[in-house]
C-alpha cells in the first residue's frame, strides 16, 4: 500500500479509504507491531493501554533509555522539600512483568518512515506498523544569549527530570540569606505553563522555612501574562510578601545576556550581578528524534490530527505530548495521559478491528502555592475545527477559602498517585 | 489492572465496554488500588445507582469540584450508566485507605 502526502491530507474520504485497505494488510502477518519511543507520560500510557486492552494480540516494545523516570510533575514539590526524590521515581517493572511489554533500554536514533523502522544507538533495528513517537521536549539552548549546553551546570535548567533537578535543589538550598535568585521563564509554548510560577514559591517556600527571608527571587519573563497569574501573584503576595518580584517584558525591557561565569544575568532595565542562583528556563521544541524525521513543522513542534493524534505528515506515526501541538491543551503530564489513551484505541482500531469511539480529552493542572495552598486549571476538550478545542474549563478563584485550598492540594496528591498507577502500574 | 477487568457480576444495563473505554479517564485520578488515594475518593466496586445519582449531581452543578463538573458535563445518560456498570462490576481494594489525610504535608 502506498500512502503519499497528497492523499493523506487530500481528503477524509480517501484517508478513510486507504485505512480500510491497510487493516486486513496488517491482520494478515503474525502479530501487529508497535513501538513506542519514550517512557514518559504518553509513551508509557499509550505502551500500557495498547498491550493491555489487546489482550496480547499486538506486539509492543517501549524503548526508553533510563531504567529510573522521575516525573516533572511534582519535582517542583520535591524543590519546595513537600516530596522525596523517592517518591517521583519511578520504574518500567509493572509494565514489562504485568502488561508483558518489551522495554528496550536503548536510544532511538532515527526513524525510517520508509521502511518503517525505529534505528537504536546499538544499531538494532525495531521494524514497526504503528509507531508512537513521544520524545517530550528538547531545549534551546541557544535561546538565551550567553547560555548553553555546558552552562546548565552553572545555570541550571531542571526541565527535563534527573541530575538537573537534584542540582538546581541543591544549589537552592546552599543560597545564603539575603541572596538574589534569578529566574529566566520561558516564551510560549513550553512544557508545564504554570510550572515556572509554582517553582518560584516552592522556591520561597524552602527559602522562608530555612528562615533565608531576606532572599529575593526575581522573574525575568518574556511574556506579558501567564497560568494562573492573579492566583500566583495572590499567594505571593500573602505568603512571600517582598520576596518575589515578577517583571514582564515592558518592565525588564528584554533579556540582553547571562553570563555563567560570574552568575550575572542582563536585562535592559538591570543587571543581575554575582546572583546566589540563576534559573534558566529556555525556549523549547519537539524531542530530536521527532524532528530529524520531519514530523515538526517550522513552530518545532509536531502537527497531528485532533480526532486520533495521527501525525499530520505520516499515517503509521501517532505523536503524543508535549511533542504534538495539541490545540488548546497545554503541554502536561495530563494531557500527554489523556492523549495516550485516545492513540491507543486508535491504534487498536486499525490493527485489530477493535471498537473505537470519538476522541475526548481532558487535563487539569494543580499547582501548590504554599503548604496546604493548592490551585488548580482545567478543561475537557474535542476534536473541532481542525484542532483540539476546549469544550469546557475552569480555573481555581482569588480569595478561595483556606479548608478549599486545602482540599486542592490533598486532590493533587491523590491525582499523583493515581496518575502514576495509570502510567507505570 | 488485568484482573480487574474481568468481568464482575453481570447487574447492571449499562454498556460495560463503552464503560471500560470511558473509564480510562477516570482512573488518571481515581487509583484503583486505593491507594495513597487520600484526596480523590475510591470508586472501584461502587452501587451502580450511588454512582449514577453522584454523577449527575456533578452533572447538574449539584456538587461542587470543577474537575468533576466538566468530566461529568459531556457524558451522556448512557456513558453515566455504561461507566456505573463498569465501575460497578470491578472489586473495591481490600484494603480501604482511611480518610484522613497522609500526603501533601510536608516531611
Amino acid at each position: 500500500m502506498s500512502f503519499n502526502r497528497r492523499q493523506f491530507i487530500g481528503g477524509s474520504a480517501a484517508f478513510a479509504g486507504a485505512m480500510v485497505f491497510g487493516a486486513p494488510a496488517v491482520l494478515g502477518q503474525a502479530k501487529p507491531r508497535v513501538v513506542v519511543i519514550g517512557g514518559g507520560a504518553g509513551g508509557a500510557t499509550a505502551a500500557k493501554y495498547i498491550a493491555k486492552d489487546s489482550n496480547g494480540a499486538i506486539a509492543v516494545t517501549l524503548v526508553e533509555p533510563n531504567a529510573k523516570y522521575q516525573t516533572c510533575f511534582h519535582s517542583n514539590l520535591y524543590l519546595g522539600g513537600f516530596r522525596d526524590y523517592a517518591s517521583i521515581t519511578h520504574d518500567y517493572g509493572a509494565l514489562k512483568k504485568k502488561h508483558r511489554i518489551n522495554v528496550v533500554a536503548d536510544r532511538a536514533t532515527k526513524i525510517d518512515r520508509e521502511k518503517k523502522e525505529v534505528i537504536l544507538a546499538s544499531g538494532k533495528k525495531l521494524p514497526y506498523d504503528r509507531l508512537v513517537v513521544s520524545p517530550g521536549i528538547d531545549l534551546k539552548y541557544d535561546s538565551v544569549p550567553g547560555w548553553s549546553q555546558a552552562a546548565e551546570q552553572t545555570m541550571p535548567h531542571a526541565w527535563k527530570p534527573g541530575a538537573q533537578t537534584l542540582l538546581l535543589k541543591k544549589r537552592l538550598d546552599a543560597v545564603p540569606n539575603g541572596g538574589v535568585i534569578v529566574m529566566v521563564a520561558p516564551p510560549n509554548p513550553y512544557r508545564c505553563p504554570p510550572g515556572p510560577y509554582e517553582r518560584i514559591s516552592m522556591m520561597a517556600h524552602a527559602l522562608k522555612k530555612a528562615r533565608k527571608d531576606r532572599c529575593k527571587i526575581f522573574v525575568i519573563d518574556p511574556k506579558e501574562s501567564f497560568s494562573k497569574q492573579a492566583l500566583f501573584q495572590e499567594g505571593w503576595e500573602k505568603h512571600y510578601k517582598g520576596m518575589v518580584e515578577w517583571l514582564g517584558p515592558k518592565v525588564h525591557d528584554g533579556l540582553k545576556s547571562v553570563d555563567p561565569k560570574t552568575n550575572t544575568v542582563v536585562t535592559g532595565f538591570e543587571t543581575y550581578k554575582n546572583a546566589a542562583l540563576v534559573n534558566v528556563i529556555p525556549a523549547q521544541m519537539a524531542g530530536a528524534i521527532a524532528r530529524d524525521a520531519q514530523l515538526a513543522n517550522a513552530s518545532g513542534y509536531c502537527a497531528i490530527d485532533p480526532a486520533s493524534m495521527k501525525s499530520a505528515v505520516d499515517p503509521n506515526i501517532y505523536v503524543l505530548g508535549d511533542a504534538s501541538i495539541a490545540g488548546d491543551m497545554p503541554k502536561s503530564a495530563f494531557s500527554a495521559n489523556s492523549q495516550a489513551k485516545v492513540a491507543a484505541t486508535m491504534i487498536r482500531g486499525e490493527l485489530t478491528s477493535s471498537r473505537t469511539f470519538d476522541a475526548r480529552y481532558t487535563n487539569t493542572c494543580w499547582s501548590l502555592i504554599e503548604t496546604d495552598d493548592c490551585v488548580k486549571v482545567g478543561g475537557a476538550y474535542e476534536a473541532k475545527d481542525g484542532k483540539i478545542a476546549a469544550s469546557s474549563t475552569f480555573v481555581s478563584k482569588t480569595g478561595e477559602t483556606a479548608e478549599l485550598r486545602k482540599q486542592t492540594q490533598a486532590e493533587n496528591m491523590g491525582w499523583y498517585s493515581g496518575i502514576t498507577a495509570d502510567i507505570f502500574g | 489492572m488485568v484482573a480487574l477487568c474481568v468481568s464482575g457480576p453481570a447487574l447492571a444495563a449499562g454498556d460495560r465496554e463503552l464503560g471500560q473505554h470511558l473509564s480510562s479517564e477516570c482512573v488518571t485520578c481515581h487509583n484503583p488500588s486505593g491507594k495513597n488515594a487520600a484526596g480523590v475518593p475510591q470508586i472501584a466496586g461502587w452501587p451502580d445507582d450511588q454512582f449514577v445519582a453522584v454523577m449527575n449531581s456533578y452533572k447538574e452543578k449539584q456538587r461542587d469540584n470543577p474537575v468533576m463538573q466538566t468530566i461529568a458535563e459531556r457524558l451522556k445518560a448512557e456513558d453515566i450508566e455504561a461507566l456505573a456498570a463498569y465501575f460497578g462490576g470491578l472489586k473495591p481494594p481490600k484494603e480501604q485507605v482511611p480518610a484522613k489525610r497522609t500526603k501533601g504535608r510536608e516531611r
